[in-house]
């Protein structure tokens, strides 16, 4: 809601300047977005008219002009402006005058011709744009020499209201102005009084309301044997400008006027192309309707409709009909001053692709005692300005629809209770009553009687915001919460993801944020099985699927920092995938999961490191570390997999209890081009909940014997996996042996061309004793016939 | 004798001065004081001497064996030395030259922002509780008192999935979550993602919240008040911020305020909005089943990257999630 700060202090004038004004606004819940003031700081301008002008003698573009500022002589004056003509009105610099930007006028001589001030453009007095190329035009009744800032009213701001949508009677300088004499004090004026209009003959427009609930008052009116020539004040045309409203026409003007001023949404028809009775009813459906903005529309039974005997002429509460709009030729004027039901317009404007002043009025609620007044006041203005005869009014109210004011019982302990401070009974009374409110003493409080423009009074504690807001939140004491009463959980087998991230952060990544919804093309390629959410509404084509998979915003983050040189890239991300699932109630299986990716060298190249390209192995030692953190380690197993995303033979499933729990490989080389990435990039994701285990250590003795070892080396088949040996190794029921660690891989020189061999290291101990050489050669003997079941495996 | 013995002992010092080895002076120790050294066979010698001439001789002798080991001992030390001063002269190292292996990343600004929010608000005894980010319509809006028809879900800018579902736009879903399975009283903070359908300079279409939910015995405005300012002071470290309480609109809480706080970050003493809260909304806690007579409740709503913006400095939202290394390693 823009409005000009003048405007508003003929309504209702505190002490406060222009600033204090905009922060009391704010502080009371009107938040102020802009302000500005109408015109830059200037001077002795005045209007002046040019009386004649020749051409420079001695420049072309130059004219020499006299100009008359009401003074004895009149001025000589160099002007370069193309639209200077004799007779016309402009804004006229004198000499001593001082323009925005500190532009001081002095007598000058240009191309050696005299010149005793400067004719002004828009742009030069800091003017909004007039949209013409050279001098501003004034109007011809623009009284001469009258100082332009008081001509044109320009000692004045423009305030802008960001206004929530509880506070629809803040929507017009009335509503502001109520608002700023409550908190401030000050009186609330009348600016002008009700007008005692003569209305004569009956309305010749009938007016029948089927659905009254939707439209509980309409009041309707025809004016005729007006002016139709008649044009719109200037002060009228400035105080919409600065409302943010074009001046279009007379009628129109008016109209938007009203609204500015009361609030009030009215429509003005051209009565010679009505047809019939005026009937609000529910729109038939496919009905058609083409309206102001000669937009086609296919209405729906839903919307209610203002129509008459050819069909609908306008959307109720939101917009006119162009077939019966007034025009410059209009004759004859009815005009509809309404009141409509917020739940029978809220939704439709925007149905229709529509949001107008009136809508977003009758949507949030329009006092349903303001029609009378607006349109006494809109036929007061028009009459004032155009003429004509008015009609007796034509008035359809059902009263029973009419909203009522709130009745609410306002108990004086919950007053304390909720803001925490004890208000005076004067001090609440006072309040109600600034605020319009109508408040009666009773047992326990009061019974508070909110204003019919408040929409937004239902319950006790809206009532106490009122008193809050009025009493100033910033003036409410701050009392601290008490200690609380019970200590919060800290369960020791929950690992915190905090934990896990700490420890990526300790091995070189760094953690990213990228945005939950991806290019659905790109999550096909690398997630082409999995059923996925879609938006409706993308903010963009590339960002309209729900992830599945952390991948995509990762692949993203890497191309993003190799486009700008950064060839070591160590990232990662915590957050949630979305899998489409029906029998959900938000259609959605929502996974927290941790996922990261590596690319470039395995260490930032120092001064003597070894430069190598980081490879699997460097991914799978940072998630095996989060596995260990997490007492995972061995629980969840690394099977080699096939996944769209990831190389064949360099991925790997994270296996727990059977299920698949994360996956960890190198980006499928075919994948590299079309993700945007260079070079080898690992990549690897886990669900969250896989590693939010831990075990509550429960300390064992430690054995005082020394400890047996004993190397062996077997020779398998190529295809054999490490882990397939070491299960067959640890298959082996013994409670002296302690670990088997893998401490060679070797191909080559005496070992056959499919095969391999790896050597592993038995640790043995005995808790209680020391071991004989027997148990550990049963032991071994048992390793060996193990591994050689299992995978065929020979010593080497 | 005497001459003899100072002969050897003259002979012994020139080869002694000659040795650059430790292995060489060995063989010196050897040649003159070995079992079979030069000094070691005069000592044989001594049993022909008379009984008189006995220790006299001797004591030349033993004079003589001390003089030839102190220049051996004098030589060892200097060869010791020397290697020794090689040694560490050849283990001399840059001491400048960086350390290896320092390979630190970084967290998210907004995680770390996120984690110094969480830690106040634990302090003060408030549970982390977390919820879904596709939300129904129940949890994101009717729950909390914002009916289909209500102006507020036009402001909201909601991505849908379909009529009934959408990318929640706030966290207060998890309030309505949190109060529908635990009983009050309880104190409950929910951080996480959030989405706007919005985008430009200074929004992104995704963003971070931390909801926050107090339901007591007669919780007060005042107290709300003074939770807000305490924890602002607390995250910015400044015992002197502004803080200013307006009044605003959520359906959801009632009273409802935003807050702001004076800061220069974008301008001279400008007025930031940094969060919105109120008491909850007797709708809201009859829609869990709190009895609002009963319990009143305090909540508030702060958006994340506002407040890292405000504590570091970072001019542009967007570069929360353009996650440029360059950006994110300043967080290091």
């Amino acid at each position: 809601m823009k409005f000009s700060e003048n405007w508003l202090r003929e309504w209702c004038n505190p002490e406060w300047d222009t600033h204090t004004l905009s922060e009391s606004l704010s502080l009371a819940g009107l938040e102020v977005d802009d302000m500005e003031a109408v015109a830059g700081e200037f001077s002795n301008v005045v209007v002046g008219q040019v009386v004649s002008f020749e051409k420079h003698p001695d420049a072309d573009k130059l004219n020499v002009t006299q100009v008359d500022v009401g003074e004895d002589e009149l001025l000589q004056i160099v002007c370069g402006a193309r639209n200077v003509v004799a007779g016309m009105k402009a804004c006229c610099a004198k000499v001593g005058a001082v323009l925005p930007g500190d532009f001081k006028i002095k007598k000058a001589k240009l191309r050696g011709v005299p010149s005793n001030g400067m004719l002004c453009g828009a742009s030069e007095l800091g003017l909004p744009d007039d949209g013409v190329d050279g001098l501003h035009v004034l109007p011809a009744d623009a009284p001469i020499g009258m100082d332009v800032r008081e001509y044109l009213q320009l000692n004045d701001s423009i305030i802008d209201v960001d206004l929530t949508p509880n506070r629809a009677d803040c929507l017009s300088v009335e509503g502001i102005a109520r608002d700023v004499a409550a908190i401030s004090g000050a009186e609330l004026k009348q600016p002008f009084a009700a007008a005692q209009l003569t209305h004569q003959g009956a309305c010749p427009v009938a007016v029948k309301v089927e659905n009254t609930p939707a439209c509980p008052k309409y009041l309707g009116c025809v004016v005729t044997g007006f002016d139709a020539q008649a044009k719109t004040p200037l002060w009228m045309v400035q105080k919409l400008q600065r409302g943010g409203v074009r001046s279009l026409s007379l009628v129109v003007d008016i109209t938007n006027y009203v609204l500015l001023e009361l609030g009030q949404p009215m429509h003005a028809f051209d009565l010679n192309k009505l047809q019939g009775a005026v009937q609000v009813r529910q729109a038939n459906a496919g009905e058609k309707l083409v309206t102001l903005d000669e937009k086609e529309l296919t209405l729906n039974a839903d919307t209610l409709v203002i129509a008459d005997d050819s069909g609908a002429i306008a959307l109720a509460g939101i917009m006119g009909g162009l077939s019966t709009s007034v025009t410059d030729e209009t004759t004859a004027i009815f005009f509809e001053c309404a009141h409509f039901a917020p739940l029978a317009i809220v939704g439709k404007a925007r149905q229709y692709g529509l949001h107008t002043d009136s809508s977003h009025r009758f949507e949030r609620g329009v006092d349903p005692m303001l029609p009378e007044r607006a349109l006494n006041r809109a036929l007061q203005l028009f009459t004032e300005i155009a003429g004509g005869q008015i009609s007796e009014i034509q008035r359809v109210v059902d009263e029973a629809h009419l909203a009522k004011p709130a009745v609410i019982n306002l108990r004086r302990e919950t007053i304390g209770k909720r803001l925490g401070l004890q208000l005076a009974d004067t001090e609440v009374e006072t309040i109600f009553k600034r605020l319009g409110f109508g408040c009666e003493a009773n047992a326990n409080g009061w019974t508070v009687t909110a204003s019919t423009f408040r929409f937004d009074m239902a319950i006790e504690v809206d009532l106490i915001e009122e008193l809050g807001r009025v009493y100033g939140y910033n003036n409410l004491p701050e009392t601290p919460l008490s200690a609380p009463m019970t200590l919060n959980e800290l369960p020791e087998s929950e690992q915190e993801l905090h934990v896990l991230k700490n420890a990526l952060v300790q091995r070189g990544y760094n953690e990213v944020v990228t945005y939950s919804f991806v290019d659905e093309a790109k999550q096909q390629l690398l997630a082409p099985d999995l059923p996925y959410v879609l938006l409706k509404n993308p903010i963009s084509d590339d960002m309209k699927a729900m992830r599945t998979t952390l991948f995509p915003g990762l692949l993203q983050t890497i191309a993003y920092n190799q486009n700008r040189q950064q060839s070591r890239v160590r990232i990662f991300e915590s957050g949630l995938v979305f899998f489409k699932n029906d029998t959900d109630p938000t259609g959605a299986t929502q996974i927290p999961m941790l996922g990261g990716a590596m690319v470039g060298g395995v260490a930032d190249s120092g001064w003597d490191e070894i430069s190598r390209k980081a490879d699997f192995f460097d991914l799978k030692g940072d998630v095996e570390t989060l596995l260990r953190m997490s007492h995972q380690l061995g629980k969840i197993r690394f099977e080699a997999c096939s996944n769209p995303a990831l190389h064949p033979g360099q991925s790997a499933a994270l296996v727990k209890d059977g299920k698949e729990v994360g996956v960890i490989g190198k980006l499928h080389p075919q994948l590299v081009k079309a993700m945007g990435v260079s070079g080898d990039v690992f990549m690897f994701q886990i669900r969250q909940d896989a590693l939010m285990t831990m075990e509550v250590p429960a300390a064992k003795a430690i054995s005082k014997f020394p400890e047996v070892q004993r190397d062996l080396a077997f020779v398998v088949d190529e295809a054999v996996a490490v882990q397939q040996l070491l299960d067959a190794v640890t298959a082996v029921e013994s409670d002296i042996l302690q670990s088997v660690e893998i401490f060679d891989i070797y191909r080559g020189q005496g070992i056959e061309a499919d095969q391999k061999s790896i050597a592993i290291t038995l640790k043995m101990q005995h808790i209680e004793r020391t071991l004989q050489d027997e148990e550990v050669e049963a032991l071994v003997a048992q390793v060996l016939a193990s591994a050689k079941t299992a995978v065929n495996a020979v010593l080497r | 004798m005497q001459q003899k013995l100072q002969e050897i002992i003259a002979q012994a010092q020139a080869a002694i001065d000659a040795v650059s080895e430790l292995a060489q002076l060995d063989e010196l120790r050897v040649q003159y004081l070995g079992k079979k050294g030069q000094l070691t066979e005069i000592m044989k010698t001594l049993g022909q001497l008379s009984a008189e001439e006995r220790p006299k001789v001797g004591q030349w002798i033993n004079d003589a064996k001390q003089a030839v080991q102190g220049l051996l001992s004098g030589k060892k030390n200097e060869l010791e030395g020397a290697k020794l001063a090689k040694q560490l002269a050849e283990e001399t190292v840059d001491v400048t030259l960086p350390g290896r292996g320092v390979d630190l990343g970084g967290l998210h600004p907004v995680t770390r922002t996120l984690r110094r929010i969480e830690t106040l608000f634990s302090k003060a005894g408030f549970a982390v509780e977390t919820g879904p980010e596709i939300e129904d319509d129940w949890h994101n809006f009717e729950a909390l008192n914002i009916p289909e028809t209500h102006p507020a879900r036009a402001m909201h800018d909601t991505f849908y999935i379909n009529e009934n579902t959408v990318l929640r736009t706030h966290t207060s879903g998890v309030q309505i979550r949190t109060m529908e399975n635990k009983e009050p009283p309880m104190r409950i903070i929910a951080p996480g993602r959030v989405y706007r359908c919005d985008s430009d300079q200074t929004h992104t279409p995704m963003f971070h919240q931390v909801e926050g939910l107090i339901i007591e015995k007669d919780a007060s405005f005042a107290q709300l008040r003074a939770l807000i300012i305490e924890f602002l002071r607390e995250f910015f470290e400044d015992e002197n911020l502004k803080v200013r309480f307006r009044p605003s609109y959520f359906p959801f809480t009632e009273p409802s305020a935003e807050v702001d706080i004076a800061t220069n970050l974008f301008g001279e003493g400008r007025w930031i909005e940094v969060l919105g809260c109120g008491m909850v909304h007797p709708n809201v806690l009859k829609n869990v089943g709190v009895d609002p007579d009963e319990y009143t409740g305090l909540a508030f709503g702060l958006g994340v990257e506002r407040l890292a913006m405000l504590r570091y400095n970072v001019k542009d939202l967007r570069q929360f999630f353009e996650n440029d290394l360059r950006f994110l390693k300043q967080f290091n």
